[in-house]
């Protein structure tokens, strides 16, 4: 868990991307081919043997997704975040449910949501939608919004089925306008009170 | 004077009493019979159901109104849909509902069943209930804290005992209504699976 591993990643793997995020959490962006390599090797040469977690981020811009392997040692205290971009139109990867028993389902969920194809995993089925045939609904292609107001029907009468942020932007400017003047007002008062009161002390002044 | 709990009572069970539109007294005697003794169902939909043991253990003791908890849907009176409900859950509740025996109750929780609440853009929740099952009372709030739920029931028992609870024989009559809308966001297939047949044959875990 030193320099000697990163230089090692780096120069077997030809990779520059070896970020050190935290003391005990670390990453590196590999490409696709090298993956069960790289993952092989980290297992065995440096004890990550717990994977804890499959993630997917969906860059629509650039065309791919984000696939973030995580991997812990048995001591729970150090992290290897593993990232491999994979294309975004018929994903195709390959299964570690062999490897790893809860890779399983972790990949039966990413199949689901995003419609990633992992080959060799024996159960892909739908896990927690049913009858699903529509986008993969974690695309960022599938318009949620629209989906709800195609196939559901609101109740007449909520019609805060608008942009939040613009309402919510709009609300602000309101709120702020509103303590500018307020601001105003205690100043225009502060100052006629202290006018009064240097008036009232002139006429006492006079008096005298 | 009545003050605490004694107090508390008395102004929940307020108006019970006085209900006078029965039209004959059998009639009165098995509406009170009904609203008396009302057997929920122990059945926990979404983020509500947390409110519930609160409502029937000992804090708000629900069983002094005649409310209790019962084990399956054939012995069950009211089904609490409490809080959101997603498509698989709505298959659930539909089957649990039918397997209910007559006459039979649905007492809906919170503001998602009411019109979406904060799931309103949610793709897999659907936003009114009573498009897909016949609502005796609604209890709106994110969530309602035990005291709202218990004057939703006294509400209910109110309903029940004036003879207007009828949802039932509302489902009955409306079914093509119901099954047409229940078919348009789950399908054809509306029933699920047994869990028996999801966990050994349909995939599995």
């Amino acid at each position: 868990m030193g320099m000697m591993m990163f230089q090692k990643i780096k120069s077997h793997f030809a990779t520059d991307d070896v970020e050190v995020k935290r003391n005990d959490l670390y990453k590196v962006g590999i490409r696709r081919d090298r993956l069960v390599e790289l993952i092989h090797m980290l297992r065995d040469e440096y004890g990550f043997k717990t994977l804890n977690a499959i993630t997917c981020t969906d860059w629509i811009e650039e065309g791919h997704f984000a696939l973030t392997y995580m991997f812990t040692t048995l001591d729970r205290k150090h992290t290897f975040m593993i990232q491999t971009m994979v294309n975004r139109e018929n994903t195709q990867i390959k299964t570690f449910s062999h490897e790893f028993k809860q890779a399983q389902i972790m990949e039966r969920d990413l199949h689901e949501m995003y419609g990633i194809n992992f080959i060799g995993n024996e159960n892909l089925k739908e896990l927690s939608l049913e009858n699903w045939v529509h986008t993969p609904p974690l695309r960022r292609e599938f318009d949620t919004l629209e989906f709800v107001n195609n196939n559901l029907t609101f109740r007449e009468g909520r019609d805060d089925n608008v942009d939040t942020k613009a309402e919510s932007k709009r609300l602000r400017v309101l709120k702020k306008a509103k303590k500018d003047a307020d601001k105003k007002e205690a100043a225009k008062k502060a100052k006629e009170e202290a006018e009064a009161q240097k008036s009232k002390e002139e006429e006492v002044k006079d008096g005298e | 004077m009545e003050n605490g709990f004694l107090l508390e009572q008395k102004t929940l069970e307020g108006d019970l009493n006085s209900d006078t539109s029965h039209k004959s007294s059998v009639d009165f005697l098995m509406n009170w019979f009904r609203k008396r003794s009302i057997f929920v169902l122990a059945y926990g939909t979404g983020c509500g159901a947390i409110e519930m043991p609160p409502t029937f253990t000992s804090r708000y003791d629900a069983e002094r109104l005649g409310i209790r908890g019962a084990a399956t849907p054939r012995q069950a009176d009211v089904i609490i849909v409490s809080g959101y409900c997603s498509y698989k859950t709505l298959r659930r509740i539909i089957r649990t509902y039918e397997q209910m025996s007559n006459p039979k109750y649905i007492l809906a929780l919170g503001s998602c069943t009411v019109n979406g609440g904060m799931y309103w853009d949610s793709y897999n929740t659907i936003k009114k209930l009573e498009d897909y099952l016949p609502v005796d009372m609604y209890v709106n709030g994110c969530m309602p804290r035990p005291e709202s739920i218990l004057e939703g029931f006294i509400a209910l028992q109110k309903e029940i005992g004036e003879g207007k609870a009828s949802s039932w024989q509302k489902y009955e009559e409306n079914y093509e209504f119901y099954r047409k809308n229940q078919e348009a966001v789950l399908g054809e297939k509306v029933e699920p699976s047994y869990a028996a047949d999801w966990y050994l044959y349909d995939g599995g875990l």
